[in-house]
């Protein structure tokens, strides 16, 4: 595919919100995962989560506008306005009908949905708000950025579990590649810290129950692993055409080159135990942007954290990549501050991009035992230096859904 | 109907506005239309038929409230409807 230029991030993370504080924390690998209080979790086989602690500080959304939205639309509408200003984009300069919102999620917004649904069986009808309606579904934050910017392009929100927003993301480049728009947030936002939320996850069998050890609990690729850690979050990306940048001195973090994405079609929870499909993906991401396996320097892991999760991703990786695989660093960083579900792909986007432009790799945290079913180098406990070229990011949903996207440094 | 009463309606239904708006009382301009003055959207106005409806015990239509209307008019409206 046509290369398509990463220009503005904005991030919303358990992590920090300005992408200073968060590379700090995600590379230096310290752990953002806490014991849930916000509500009384205490009875949920896993209470444990990352939490979005400095929301407010960030927020320019109206009080007004506020009672309107569930958490993950203000969360959306935070990320799109600080991927704007690190973009220096200033929209009421550009061609609103040529802009265009991508955006991925897999359960919508749930704190406000919940709230509403309690008080139509309590006070009945007329208990419940009329935003409800506008507030819940997972296309609410497209819409709340789209009405706040006036944007007019072709926009589209992504539903496809853990994989949401990757796809969301390419989805994006192909629509600039197609011509469709020269100017596109892209991304994904997540709010499962809900009551409901976190129980329809707990139901999933996919996180972990050491509650006692927050920190420590979610271990991608280790041998005791035991389920992932939820996380709430958004991050937004500004695609652009790069070949309209190229002359410009605008900075560009990275490139989106190649995407692959197949299904597994076997289970409605778990991975297919053959990794077929994932190494498919890989190969086709990889074909997508002319690259051999030799030229990829680093691969942001899924990282599901869990026993057929971590071996089944190993195992395609394997596939495709032979012996060299075991040259690749392979890490999960999202260990660090939780797996933001339909998220993820946007916050591992983010990280990748990161990671090229400080040349290191960040590390997947909490790795204690090695497996030997899993025994690639998974950059464990600490960052390793290395330039990054080309990177893979990895991301995969519920019932086998696999998304593998390329970037390449500028 | 007392003045009393009157002046009461119209000090309630601007305690409504602020709740469901979030605004202040200045921004409140009695003869201007609630869209023009206050952008107020449709469902808005379903809100504020609703915490009518709990708070004053006056039930309107949706053809009755509009948001075109003004501070004044749906005053007006209220009142005729004690």
């Amino acid at each position: 595919m046509n290369k398509i230029a990463i220009t503005g991030l904005g991030i919303i993370s358990p992590s920090g919100i300005d992408k200073r504080t968060f590379w700090s924390n995600v590379s230096h690998g310290r752990s953002a995962v806490e014991k849930i209080e916000r509500f009384d979790a205490s009875k949920y086989p896993s209470h444990i989560a990352g939490h979005v602690h400095e929301l407010d500080a960030y927020s320019n959304v109206s009080s007004r506008l506020l009672k309107k939205i569930d958490l993950f639309s203000h969360m959306a509408l935070v990320a799109s306005e600080l991927s704007l200003a690190d973009a220096q984009i200033d929209l009421s300069k550009e061609d609103l009908k040529r802009v265009g919102i991508f955006m991925g999620n897999a359960i919508g917004g749930w704190l406000y949905a919940e709230t509403e649904l309690r008080d139509l069986y309590t006070e009945g009808r007329e208990g419940v708000s009329p935003f409800m309606a506008s507030a819940w579904f997972p296309a609410a934050p497209q819409g709340q950025i789209s009405i706040h910017y006036g944007i007019k392009g072709f926009s589209k929100t992504v539903v496809s579990d853990r994989a949401s927003s990757l796809m969301a993301i390419a989805y994006a480049a192909r629509t600039i590649q197609d011509g469709k728009a020269d100017l596109i947030l892209a991304g994904g936002m997540e709010a499962p810290v809900t009551p409901y939320a976190l129980l329809c996850c707990n139901t999933s069998g996919v996180l972990s129950r050491r509650n006692s050890q927050p920190k420590i609990a979610y271990s991608p690729f280790d041998k005791n692993r035991d389920g992932l850690a939820i996380a709430e979050g958004a991050g937004v990306l500004i695609l652009e055409p790069q070949v309209l940048l190229a002359k410009t001195k605008k900075k560009i973090y990275a490139n989106i080159i190649g995407y692959g994405s197949t299904t597994d079609g076997v289970d409605r929870i778990s991975p297919s135990k053959d990794s077929l499909q994932l190494a498919r993906a890989i190969a086709i991401a990889l074909k997508d942007a002319q690259l051999e396996p030799k030229d990829i320097d680093y691969i942001c892991a899924d990282g599901a954290g869990t026993l057929l999760g971590d071996i089944t991703e190993t195992k395609a990786i394997k596939q495709v990549f032979g012996e060299y695989a075991y040259k690749i660093p392979v890490s999960a960083p999202k260990s660090v501050f939780g797996n933001m579900l339909g998220a993820s792909g946007a916050l591992d986007v983010a990280t990748t991009v990161l990671a090229m432009e400080h040349s290191m790799v960040p590390p997947t945290i909490n790795y204690q035992t090695p497996d030997p079913e899993c025994d690639l180098d998974y950059c464990p406990n600490k960052a390793q230096s290395k330039e990054i070229k080309n990177a893979l990011v990895i991301n995969r949903g519920r019932g086998g859904i696999n998304c593998v996207l390329a970037l390449q440094k500028n | 109907m007392s003045t009393q009463n009157q002046t009461s309606i119209e000090e309630k239904l601007k305690s409504v506005l602020k709740k469901v708006l979030d605004i202040n009382e200045s921004e409140i301009v009695p003869a201007a239309k609630l869209d023009d003055s206050l952008g107020i959207d449709s469902t808005e106005m379903v809100e504020i038929v609703v915490v009518l409806k709990k708070e004053l015990g006056i039930q309107l239509t949706d053809n009755e409230l509009k948001k075109t209307h003004s501070f004044d008019e749906i005053a007006a409206i209220l009142k005729s409807k004690i």
